[in-house]
């Protein structure tokens, strides 16, 4: 398992080892001077510098029988299993190259979960954003997780709550007969 | 003196004898007369007890013996000797009832002499009064004590007959004594200075003892002068110069032991500053009105850790200990448990204060004082104080389990701590009250709670260390890790026993090779050999012929046996090398029950909420019943303890609200009184199972066929079973109440514990019989952190069986597969039984081209059923660490958890009775859609808080959590703008004074907003004046209640103004 790490600005990362271990806090602000871009297909998604990643290449990803579609399975991180989720399924965005795909960790721990990410995660730096985009004409799917849009270049980037869309994600119920 | 007078005309501002008596008893220890000071306030009690005796005639029979008395008070002033025996012969009186002993008497008649023979000086004119006006009660009796010493020591140097060296040594060693216990004094009273001089003093008269032939008149006046001096301080202590008098003169020379200048400066500095803080502590006022710091729960910045600690694990004990002492005394208790109460609620303020937790000091500091009050004038509380006794103990359980991180702090802790200031003012000014209007009080009797078992509670706690939560489970991971490395190493070993094997047998081949080899040499050797043997000398077959072929051959089979020899010897180290793993993986397993053993509590921890819980609810039914726990011995995990307690709660408030019956129609019935409301706890296996039986009225089934007719749920007329009506309570905001309050009603109690318990991988069972009450059993599986498993192939996964339920394993040739009433269905041992595949309960695709039997079947027992489940095939059996696949990842049913196996490969552990009990559906049924439309189908109100205390937010959050709404919380007005459009509430509560953006500007921007106009806001604040509350009804506030508010009130108005379909 290859793990690759994002380098942060350094005057974010004693903030970054001080973090709690979920990705809950700190969604990025027009004060933070760069955050990470990463692309679900055509679609980037903007990631605060203060939430611990990693990127791992070439894990194994090992599959639940009986689960949601957007739930690959589990990897094993460190000891810890972390749930790996397809975005790409949720989003209908199509898998451009398999092969470049990465599993983008966010969180540590119990509060870890991972994503397959196209490519590799970017900086971008937030002072370069301008406007923000509509939002009601994005799918409903988006419109209750994104916190926000930007625009940069033509490439839309979307402030997204990752904490409560794995949540909603993790926490599909499956009835039993008994109670229809 | 001149201006003392004593009869009762000539002070016309104390008509009262009571405090004529002590005006004389003030003017007789200014003129230091201690022991006519105290025959003044023995004869004050005794007239202020006479006072109650409601037989006795205040008027008419007092007047003459206090006229009696006050001449008497005039003879000792004029021949101290000749009235005290007078004094004395009055206060024995039978009529005056003075609970004095003899020796007490005799005692003050010592006293009443001790003043005779001591020669009065009269004391240096000052201005103002003896005492000085801002000396408290308390400080003036400490040096009233004080000068009585001075006296003694002063009769002590009288007596000396410088003449007789008997007298002097006899006179100087008493004196020396007396100034010893003036020392203790004076340190006890906080005035080191004092002491200090006192202590110079004595080792003066200690150094005139040792050289008593040399004591002289300077010497005695110098003594006698520096006590003069003592008794002109003392009652003037707390002035600014009042030590210049004290220590004037300690640096004669001809003192023994003269003090230098610097001492005496040192000294005064010391005694000015003492007599400005240390005896002028007025005594604590009671206040009449709780503030909301009296019952803050914040801890000091500088809280010192280990008595914390120390506070958190007597916390529960202490406060049940107070809990179960009124509750004994409501029921009809007796003195041991005011006793009782008075010293948890004493032990309580001290660790309390200790630590600096201001709302638990100050609740039980006035606790304490009213159960003084009620030892002291022995009466137990009637119902209306015990009622408050009782609310308090409550408050004092919700604080401690709001420390110890259990739950909010209890949000009515201010009305509560109210409450209790009210009862203990009132008793501060008109003692206890009697029991007009109420039940008769109960006499002090011996029913009461045993307090030996009560003090065993605490005698028989064992040591305990407290541990952070996080490091226990750090403790439990580090150990599942350490056994799944273990685990991974022991497959390792495996491994290279498998490949030494290999080894093993390729040596055999090459040493057979070498054989083969040898041989085809030596023949080769043989049909040469004669050409080479005719020049040697030597025969063939005399002597061996070498060559380098024969030398290569024998060196390579040598090695092939060197090498047989080394694999023999790595067998032998990984035989160990596996004992050692196997031994290793024991103590990990060990250490890893060990650790799961601290994860364990009693049953009995949660039992005060649950009675808590039920008291409340039938404070606001009117209801009476009884909860009787069983099993509260069992320890079962803790986390899954606290979990159970919501669960449990909502149980008991619909079993007292909608279950138990009044009392009119309970005895129309012939029940008791009092319902009865049993939960039995008890462990089958791994499964927890809990019991909830009531003897109420039992579900009513008409009014569940109406309410679901009403819903929709059922056609009119539709028949359906019994059973399956009955679960129709546990649908989402199913009730069959038409009026909401506060305890049911809103349809979110047992829809809310079905959730719960499924969400725990559990089962709920109903049972319910009319009239006779309702029985509810629950089933939940206790945490497994470690089990046996079986992996198995399914389809294209790889899965590990936990061993629970697994009853056989069998080789598919054990069994027979045949087809009964179109069911499949497994013969095994001339036993038939239902079968099923696991492909099939997992929903996996049939992996398979052609038909083949399964591999192994598995007999699964569960509810008194068993099941075979045909599997591809078992790889192996081991012991598994379950873990949990994250936050993010909720129960999967049929899932225990999943596992790192010794690859590292990461499988799913199945549960496979539960997964027979309820099948899943097949995962495509669930669309993405249903994600987003999850929230939308629960039509829980949703509540938006919105506060900047911490504790009052949870405070709310608790009660409308409980109260069966959805709640976000919001630190200010900035955070709720960004939370509205998220949340969409239906009702705003919110605080007045924030940071950011008070509730005001908040409530402004909301009424700006389209869409959100007429969305209900109610304003919480302690500021109460019309000025506030204008401003915010012109930012359009829709209710405003002022601090501290009572949850019902609170509760009512958001169901008033939360809109009806919610």
């Amino acid at each position: 398992m290859k793990t690759e790490f994002i380098p942060v600005d350094d005057s974010n990362a004693l903030a970054s080892a001080r973090q709690p271990t979920g990705v809950h806090p700190a969604l990025p602000s027009a004060q933070e001077k760069c955050v990470f871009g990463i692309r679900i297909g055509a679609i980037g998604f903007l990631v605060s510098p203060s939430i611990y990643c990693e990127v791992l290449d070439k894990t194994p990803v090992n599959p639940l029988p009986n689960t949601a579609p957007w739930l690959s399975g589990l990897v094993n991180l460190r000891g810890n299993l972390v749930p790996v989720f397809d975005l790409h399924v949720v989003l209908s965005e199509e898998v451009v190259n398999p092969k470049n795909r990465r599993l983008f960790v966010l969180g540590r721990g119990d509060d870890a979960a991972a994503v397959w990410i196209d490519g590799l995660p970017v900086i971008k730096s937030s002072g370069l954003f301008q406007t923000e985009t509509d939002l009601s004409a994005l799918p409903i799917i988006q419109r209750r997780f994104v916190m926000g849009g930007y625009e940069q270049d033509g490439q839309i980037w979307f402030n997204i709550n990752f904490e409560d869309l794995f949540k909603a994600l993790g926490h599909q119920h499956v009835l039993g007969d008994s109670l229809a | 003196m001149t201006g003392f007078t004593s009869t009762l005309s000539a002070i016309p501002w104390a008509p009262d004898p009571v405090s004529l008596l002590e005006h004389l008893a003030d003017q007789s220890a200014k003129e230091g007369r201690f022991g006519l000071q105290d025959a003044n306030l023995i004869l004050a009690e005794a007239v202020r007890e006479l006072r109650l005796d409601q037989d006795f005639d205040v008027g008419g029979g007092m007047a003459p013996m206090l006229a009696a008395w006050s001449d008497l008070v005039e003879k000792y002033r004029s021949d101290c000797r000749q009235a005290t025996k007078a004094i004395i012969d009055y206060l024995r009186r039978p009529e005056l009832k003075i609970p004095l002993a003899e020796d007490e008497f005799s005692d003050l008649e010592l006293q009443l002499c001790a003043h005779a023979d001591a020669e009065i000086r009269p004391l240096p004119a000052v201005t103002g009064p003896e005492f000085s006006e801002y000396l408290s009660p308390v400080a003036q009796e400490i040096i009233a004590l004080l000068l009585l010493q001075c006296q003694r020591i002063r009769s002590s140097l009288r007596d000396i007959a410088k003449d007789e060296n008997g007298s002097v040594r006899g006179g100087l060693r008493q004196a020396e004594e007396d100034l010893e216990r003036f020392f203790n004094a004076a340190n006890t009273a906080g005035l080191t200075g004092l002491a200090q001089i006192c202590a110079h003093v004595t080792a003066n008269v200690g150094r005139l003892l040792e050289q008593s032939d040399s004591l002289t008149d300077a010497h005695l006046e110098l003594l006698l002068g520096w006590l003069d001096q003592a008794q002109a301080y003392l009652p003037a202590c707390n002035e600014a110069d009042a030590g210049q008098l004290l220590v004037a003169g300690l640096a004669d020379p001809q003192w023994p032991l003269p003090m230098p200048f610097e001492a005496v400066a040192e000294i005064l500095r010391k005694i000015r500053s003492e007599g400005a803080t240390v005896i002028n502590d007025p005594a604590p006022v009671r206040p009449e009105t709780a503030a909301e710091a009296d019952v803050s729960l914040d801890l000091p910045s500088d809280v010192n850790p280990e008595l914390l600690d120390l506070l958190l694990q007597e916390l529960p004990l202490h406060t049940q200990q107070f809990s179960e002492a009124v509750q004994h005394l409501q029921a009809g208790g007796g003195e041991d448990d005011v006793n009782i109460a008075q010293r948890a609620a004493h032990t309580l303020k001290g660790s309390a204060n200790t630590v600096g937790v201001k709302g638990i000091a100050v609740l039980t500091h006035h606790l304490e004082d009213i159960l003084i009050a009620c030892a002291r004038e022995q009466k137990l509380p009637g119902r209306a104080l015990g009622n408050a006794l009782i609310n308090a103990a409550d408050c004092l359980e919700g604080m401690s389990e709001a420390l110890l991180g259990l739950g909010a702090p209890p949000p009515d802790a201010k009305a509560v701590l109210q409450a209790i200031l009210d009862w203990a003012n009132r008793i501060d000014q008109d003692g206890l009250p009697a029991s007009s209007g109420e039940e008769p009080l109960a006499e002090a009797s011996t029913v009461s709670a045993d307090p030996a078992a009560v003090i065993d509670k605490t005698e028989t706690q064992s040591a305990a260390v407290r541990v952070a939560a996080g490091q226990i489970e750090k403790l439990f991971r580090l150990s599942g890790e350490s056994i799944i490395l273990n685990g991974q190493a022991q497959e390792s070993a495996r491994r290279l026993r498998r490949q030494a094997q290999t080894m093993r047998m390729q040596f055999t081949m090459l040493r057979q090779l070498g054989e083969e080899l040898e041989r085809l040499i030596d023949l080769k050797d043989l049909t040469g050999r004669a050409a080479v043997a005719a020049d040697a000398g030597f025969d063939a077959l005399e002597m061996d012929q070498y060559n380098e072929l024969h030398t290569v051959s024998r060196r390579m089979a040598e090695a092939a046996l060197d090498a047989r020899e080394i694999g023999q010897d790595i067998d032998q180290e990984l035989d160990q090398l596996g004992a050692v793993l196997e031994d290793q993986q024991l103590y990990a397993v060990d250490a890893q029950e060990t650790i799961m053993q601290t994860r364990l509590a009693p049953v009995a921890l949660i039992a005060p909420r649950l009675q808590r819980g039920l008291r409340q609810t039938c404070r606001l039914t009117g209801k009476a019943c009884d909860l009787i726990l069983t099993g509260e011995n069992l320890l079962i995990d803790g986390d899954l303890l606290n979990t159970l307690v919501d669960p449990l709660l909502h149980i008991i408030r619909n079993a007292v609200d909608h279950g138990i019956e009044n009392a009119e129609d309970r005895a129309v019935s012939g029940k008791p009184s009092t319902g009865q409301l049993a939960i039995d706890f008890v462990q089958e296996g791994h499964t927890l199972l809990l019991r909830c039986r009531d003897d109420g009225r039992g579900l009513d089934h008409a009014a569940i066929r109406a309410a679901a007719e009403k819903r929709g749920i059922l056609a009119p007329g539709q028949p359906l079973a019994e059973a399956e009506l009955q679960r129709l309570i546990l649908r989402p905001n199913f009730s069959t109440r038409t009026v909401t309050t506060q305890t049911s009603g809103r349809g979110v109690g047992m829809d809310a514990v079905y959730a719960r318990i499924v969400a725990l991988g559990g089962t709920m069972a109903l049972a319910s019989e009319t009239g006779r009450g309702m029985t509810i059993e629950l089933r939940v599986p206790l945490p497994l952190s470690l089990t046996h498993a079986l992996l198995v192939n399914v389809g294209r996964f790889r899965v590990a069986i936990a061993g629970k339920g697994i009853a056989q394993i069998h080789h598919r040739g054990d069994c027979e597969r045949i087809v009964e009433e179109h069911e499949d269905r497994i013969v095994l041992g001339g036993k038939s039984y239902p079968a099923t595949r696991l492909d099939r309960l997992l929903h996996i695709p049939e992996q398979r081209t052609q038909a083949r039997p399964h591999g192994a079947v598995l007999l699964v027992e569960y509810e008194e059923k068993a099941t075979a489940v045909l599997v591809d095939s078992i790889i192996d059996t081991m012991d598994v660490v379950i873990k949990g696949m994250g936050t993010y990842i909720g129960k999967i049913p049929g899932f225990i958890g999943a596992t790192i196996l010794g690859d590292g490969a990461v499988t799913a552990v199945l549960d496979l009775p539960e997964l027979l009990r309820a099948p899943v559906r097949p995962i495509e049924a669930v669309a993405l859609a249903s994600i987003v439309r999850e929230e939308a189908d629960s039509v829980l109100p949703t509540i938006l808080v919105v506060d900047d205390s911490l504790s009052q937010r949870r405070a709310l959050e608790q009660l409308l959590v409980d109260a069966g709404y959805k709640v976000r919380a919001a630190r200010d007005g900035i955070e709720a703008v960004e939370l509205l459009p998220q949340v969409n509430p239906q009702l705003v509560l919110t605080d007045l004074e924030m940071p950011r953006m008070n509730g005001i500007e908040l409530t402004a921007h909301i009424r700006n907003q389209p869409g959100q106009t007429r969305l209900p806001v109610i304003m919480i604040t302690s500021r109460t004046t019309q000025k506030h509350r204008q401003m915010a009804e012109e930012a359009g506030i829709d209710a405003y209640l002022a601090k501290p508010v009572r949850d019902d009130d609170l509760l009512d108005k958001i169901m008033n103004l939360l809109p009806e379909n919610t």
